[in-house]
């Protein structure tokens, strides 16, 4: 028979406990953690560079592709209108369905004017009072949407009393570079 | 003397080990509650302005002067199909032709962005220079209908990297963008 092999095994993780008898006799072996250490270290450190306190204020969906722009002004929570080829969203809701006709005039919707009204009604009978806070709303618009779609929609919002506008885009970071 | 006789200290015979089995529980807590609260993509937004111009609720009339001068002199950066041009009080530029290009099996028009954000840059400078009392941040983006949300999104962007940084957006229909822009005068 060949003699036991002196190659070291370790069965048990840890450092001072993580002992284990090699296969040929009862020599203790440790499992050396430093550099699994040094690469959790590097992950943690990461981690905390990209961990954000507030949360994600805004939620995306996943029908829209938002556009990329270097601006660095931070989104806040209001109400939200997702525009996209094939219909308009408002806060979650399914208001308006995009065709031909919709796309044929440059006035405000109809539709998204009295949605929007009706929830800035509640806004204010709910709190008493409206701020100019209140009075702005976030719009998520997909990169393939036309010009007179976005035109439109802020058209109602105006309409409806919404004064403040917010385009929702995706920040560059500068590495990225500006063209795409 | 202090040294053994066999060369080695007395001291190093037992080094304490550091035990590193708490720091990894600590750490296996810790990166999965960061990898799940991680946030990769930043949202922020652009901030459109009312493009009519001046509002009712403004501090003085000299204050209101100033700005109605500064909507009188805001530029505009026009897209159309075919072309984009500057227009300043004092007259329309061409910036730079449209280019088409493959995105996702499908062919959308783009332009140089680059050269906007010169053209916007030498725009700013020169009305900075002619009315140093106006600080001028306005700018419309006028488009034709068709335009992707995309291109304007980069007008804007640009547009605030030159030192406009409220935005405006009129779209008008293509014939009459068109037809203004064939007709103008450089």
């Amino acid at each position: 028979m060949s003699s036991p092999s002196k190659r070291h095994v370790p069965l048990l993780l840890g450092s001072g406990k993580s002992v284990a008898m090699s296969r040929g006799g009862d020599k203790k072996v440790s499992l050396n953690l430093t550099s699994m250490i040094d690469m959790f270290t590097i992950l943690l450190v990461f981690l905390l560079k990209s961990y954000s306190a507030d949360g994600q204020l805004v939620t995306v969906s996943d029908q829209l592709t938002l556009p990329k722009a270097r601006i660095e002004k931070k989104v806040e929570l209001k109400l939200e209108i997702q525009v996209n080829n094939s219909v308009i969203v408002v806060d979650g809701d399914p208001v308006v369905s995009v065709d031909a006709e919709l796309l044929s005039s440059g006035n405000s919707i109809p539709v998204l004017v009295t949605r929007l009204r009706d929830h800035l009604e509640y806004s204010r009978q709910s709190r008493g009072t409206l701020t100019e806070e209140d009075k702005k709303i976030n719009i998520q618009g997909d990169v393939g949407v036309p010009a007179i779609l976005i035109q439109r929609v802020m058209a109602s919002c105006s309409e409806a009393g919404y004064v403040g506008q917010n385009l929702a885009v995706i920040k560059i970071v500068s590495s990225e570079g500006g063209d795409s | 003397m202090a040294k053994a006789a066999s060369g080695r200290s007395r001291t190093s015979k037992h080094l304490p080990e550091i035990d590193l089995l708490p720091v990894m529980n600590l750490f296996c807590c810790i990166i999965p509650f960061l990898l799940f609260s991680a946030t990769f993509l930043e949202v922020t937004v652009v901030e459109m302005s009312a493009t009519e111009g001046v509002s009712n609720s403004g501090g003085g009339a000299t204050a209101n002067l100033m700005r109605s001068e500064e909507d009188r002199l805001q530029p505009k950066i026009i897209i159309t199909d075919q072309e984009m041009f500057v227009g300043t009080a004092s007259g329309t530029v061409h910036v730079c032709y449209a280019m088409e290009m493959e995105l996702n099996g499908e062919m959308v028009i783009t332009y140089p962005w680059d050269s906007l954000g010169t053209k916007l840059e030498e725009v700013h400078d020169l009305l900075s220079e002619a009315y140093p009392q106006i600080s001028f941040h306005k700018i419309t983006v006028l488009t034709v209908e068709e335009t992707r949300y995309d291109n304007i999104i980069k007008a804007i962007d640009y547009a605030a990297a030159a030192g406009f940084d409220q935005p405006g957006l009129q779209v008008a229909p293509s014939s009459s963008v068109n037809s203004a822009m064939a007709g103008r005068g450089d």
